[in-house]
């Protein structure tokens, strides 16, 4: 059994509108991360996943239930706790009119660094985040990726045992975001550091994780290494058809379902552009099938009998998305 | 206490990083210390006022010359124009070259353009009228206040008076002489003459004010209250005690930005305890506090304000009120929820303390309930303190009362503000 670095028991938070009546923003989660692992929290926006992390890291007093890090409670040992946690925000949480060594400096010494101590390791995380040149630049002079580097690197500087990352690769390139990514496995491969990431990128909790929790309305729907999380959903391929903005009437989903080694099938219809949004989505049926490449031709017979005009087709192996897909009956992304 | 004076110095760190501070911090409360010093007469010359008093003299009598000469003499503030206007035109009745002559449309005019402050007019038949006993007026025209009668006034009603009380006593002195058979006058120039001595001497005695009140001022007002005294003294407290606010209140935007920003909550996720950040914010507002004052009191003592004989009780004022507004701000930033939110609020509050508590003009010249009204203003309290030590050469013990109540609101609103403080 490995050794646990955070127990969450019982989680709730609830909160009061303003008409008075009450919202459960998280709905009693368990949760057990075990040492020295990467375990990402993988939810649409909304889910609950920032305000679960925020109750395990102490921002925000639970409304019931308790989390501990290395067994200390969050709520009743909070100094004992928060000391082994190293905080990654989503937000860029620095002072832009400071440099990267002087905020390093700062937060270093809220962890209780000082002297010779916080200089030597405010050297290490410089190079560790790849910005000694820069450590005297202005923050407010910085990229976006280099100001999530310094991000990152104010939540090390203490070498704690767990480091929380909410949503680390938001907003920038892919040449950063591979950078970031790369970074968490040495976190864990180097530092020995316990990481939990929180994303609603399938790719990335995909890539990263030695286990994830999907959560979704506040619950943990879901919780394993990914390849038990796709077990789970019967190892199925998914066949995605995008059929514009046409309507799919419900007989063509049932003669989909009877195609040999088919599951089942699901049409996601199209939206309208919202005002402001960049322009309307296609309508998609998804398809599940034990074998997608051999279920294809039946399936696309189908739609061309049906006088459906499919603009493309794609086969997915299983994935988390497709998890996610079977668990709540809708795409990651909405 | 380490990591709260870390946080304080950070948080300064952070407020010098703006070179945009030495505006605020600096520059515009000196130039408003120096304005509102001014406004409130800080560089008036201390020399004795002159008022201008115009005479129209229909009877040209000796009494009515008689009179004039005692209004002179009654208050030597007072120039009556034209007889007494000088070479450097101190009556403002040249018009180029020529003089021009003081009728009654002119002087009503003189009036409206404040040229002079009140018009005299001694009318045809003036003496006649009073040595034969019948009534005689004098025309007293100025548009002050008949409640609050000027130093003119004062002066030509004490003459009236005098002078009317002089003929009465001459009247009945010659009533007497023409009753008694033994005192016979030799020719009527006999008689005047004796009415003269009497009217005379009647004067003289009145003259020597038998009973008097001897208005004087108060010692300290005496040796300390000067106009610049008076009106720097005022803008340096109450422009500093309001730039205190000022710069303290930045505070409610601070922490705002602290959220967006997500420095706060960061902090929050650190072993840092809530009374290391919340004092480590409040004290750094606190310096920032001291800092204005000390400016505000730098750019008085330029000015030549003197900060009477106990500098520790001056301390004790400025520390105590801002401590107060600081707290009143931390209290305040548990209701704000956006920037603009903070910064109206700020400025709402500011602008009503201030001028309702004194900063802007000295309650003195207020209202008794507006005086009462203003003291829930803390610049009132301190104000209070300030006038004690600056203009009454107070010590620590004559502002006991405006420090307990600073003290006392600054611990009630810090209660509140820590208990409603919330970092989400």
């Amino acid at each position: 059994m490995p050794e646990t670095m955070v127990q969450a028991r019982g989680l709730v938070k609830t909160y009061r509108r303003k008409d008075g009546s009450t919202v459960e923003a998280v709905r009693n989660i368990d949760l057990d991360i075990y040492k020295g692992e990467i375990f990402s929290l993988l939810g649409p926006n909304g889910a609950g996943k920032s305000t679960t992390i925020s109750m395990i890291s102490g921002l925000i007093e639970p409304t019931a239930g308790d989390a501990q890090i290395a067994r200390y409670s969050i709520t009743k040992q909070p100094m004992e706790a928060k000391k082994l946690l190293g905080i990654v925000p989503q937000d860029i949480a620095l002072y832009p009119t400071l440099s990267a060594r002087q905020n390093l400096d700062f937060f270093g010494r809220m962890y209780g660094l000082g002297g010779a101590e916080l200089h030597k390791r405010i050297d290490e995380v410089l190079d560790f985040i790849d910005l000694k040149e820069r450590q005297k630049d202005r923050i407010d002079t910085f990229s976006g990726g280099m100001k999530r580097r310094v991000n990152i690197g104010v939540g090390l500087l203490h070498r704690p045992q767990l480091v929380y990352m909410d949503e680390p690769t938001v907003g920038i390139d892919p040449q950063n975001r591979r950078r970031i990514l790369d970074t968490v496995f040495r976190l864990r491969d180097e530092q020995k550091m316990t990481v939990l990431y929180t994303t609603h990128l399938m790719e990335e909790s995909q890539e990263l994780s030695d286990r994830v929790g999907i959560i979704d309305h506040g619950k943990i729907i879901a919780l394993g290494t990914v390849g038990e999380l796709v077990q789970k959903v019967g190892e199925e391929d998914r066949l995605i058809l995008k059929v514009g903005q046409q309507k799919i009437a419900a007989e063509v989903l049932e003669r989909l379902k009877q195609v040999e080694q088919v599951t089942s099938a699901l049409y996601d219809p199209p939206q309208q552009a919202a005002e402001g949004a960049d322009e309307a989505t296609d309508g998609v049926i998804t398809v599940f099938a034990k074998r997608g490449r051999r279920a294809l031709p039946d399936v696309i017979q189908i739609a061309n009998d049906a006088s459906i005009d499919v603009l493309s087709v794609e086969v997915r192996e299983p994935d988390l998305e497709a998890v996610f897909l079977h668990l709540t009956g809708r795409a990651l992304r909405d | 206490m380490q990591k709260l004076l870390n946080i304080t110095l950070n948080d300064l760190r952070v407020i010098f990083r703006d070179r945009g501070i030495w505006i605020n911090l600096v520059l515009v409360p000196a130039a408003l210390v120096f304005i509102i010093g001014l406004a409130n007469g800080g560089f008036v010359t201390e020399t004795t006022p002159r008022l201008r008093v115009d005479v129209i003299d229909y009877d040209g009598s000796a009494l009515a010359t008689q009179f004039l000469a005692d209004l002179r003499a009654a208050n030597d503030t007072l120039v009556l124009c034209p007889l007494d206007n000088d070479a450097e035109d101190f009556c403002r009745l040249r018009a180029g070259a020529s003089e021009r002559t003081l009728d009654e449309d002119l002087a009503r005019q003189r009036l409206i353009n404040r040229d002079a402050l009140a018009l005299l007019i001694i009318p045809q038949g003036f003496e006649a009228n009073m040595q034969a006993g019948t009534p005689a007026s004098i025309i007293y025209r100025s548009d002050e206040e008949a409640n609050a009668p000027s130093l003119i006034q004062q002066a030509v009603q004490a003459v009236v008076q005098r002078t009317g009380g002089a003929l009465v006593a001459e009247r009945v002195g010659l009533d007497v002489a023409d009753s008694l058979e033994i005192l016979q006058f030799s020719d009527t120039a006999d008689r005047d003459d004796f009415g003269q001595q009497i009217f005379t001497r009647a004067q003289a005695l009145w003259a020597e004010n038998l009973v008097t009140v001897n208005f004087t001022l108060n010692d300290a007002i005496e040796r300390q209250l000067s106009p610049r005294q008076q009106g720097f003294g005022q803008s340096t407290a109450g422009m500093g005690s309001m730039y205190v606010m000022f710069t303290v209140f930045g505070a409610l935007v601070v922490l705002i930005d602290e959220r967006k920003q997500w420095t706060l909550q960061r902090l929050v996720m650190m072993p840092v305890a809530r009374w290391q950040l919340l004092g480590g914010k409040m004290l750094s507002r606190f310096i920032m506090g001291m800092i204005q004052y000390a400016v505000a009191f730098a750019v008085g003592a330029f000015m030549g304000v003197n900060f009477g004989r106990d500098p520790l009780a001056i301390v004790a004022l400025m520390v105590s009120f801002t401590l107060c507004i600081t707290a009143l701000a931390f209290l305040l930033a548990t209701f704000m929820r956006s920037s603009e939110q903070a910064s109206s609020v700020s400025l709402l509050f500011i602008l009503t303390l201030a001028p309702l508590g004194g900063a802007w003009w000295p309650l003195d010249i207020v209202p008794e309930w507006m005086r009462t009204l203003g003291h829930i203003s803390p610049i009132a309290w301190v104000m209070d303190g300030f006038r004690a030590l600056l203009y009454f050469n107070g010590d620590l013990s004559t502002v006991v009362t405006p420090l307990l109540v600073l003290l006392g609101a600054g611990a009630v609103f810090f209660a509140l503000a820590v208990r409603r403080f919330r970092y989400e």
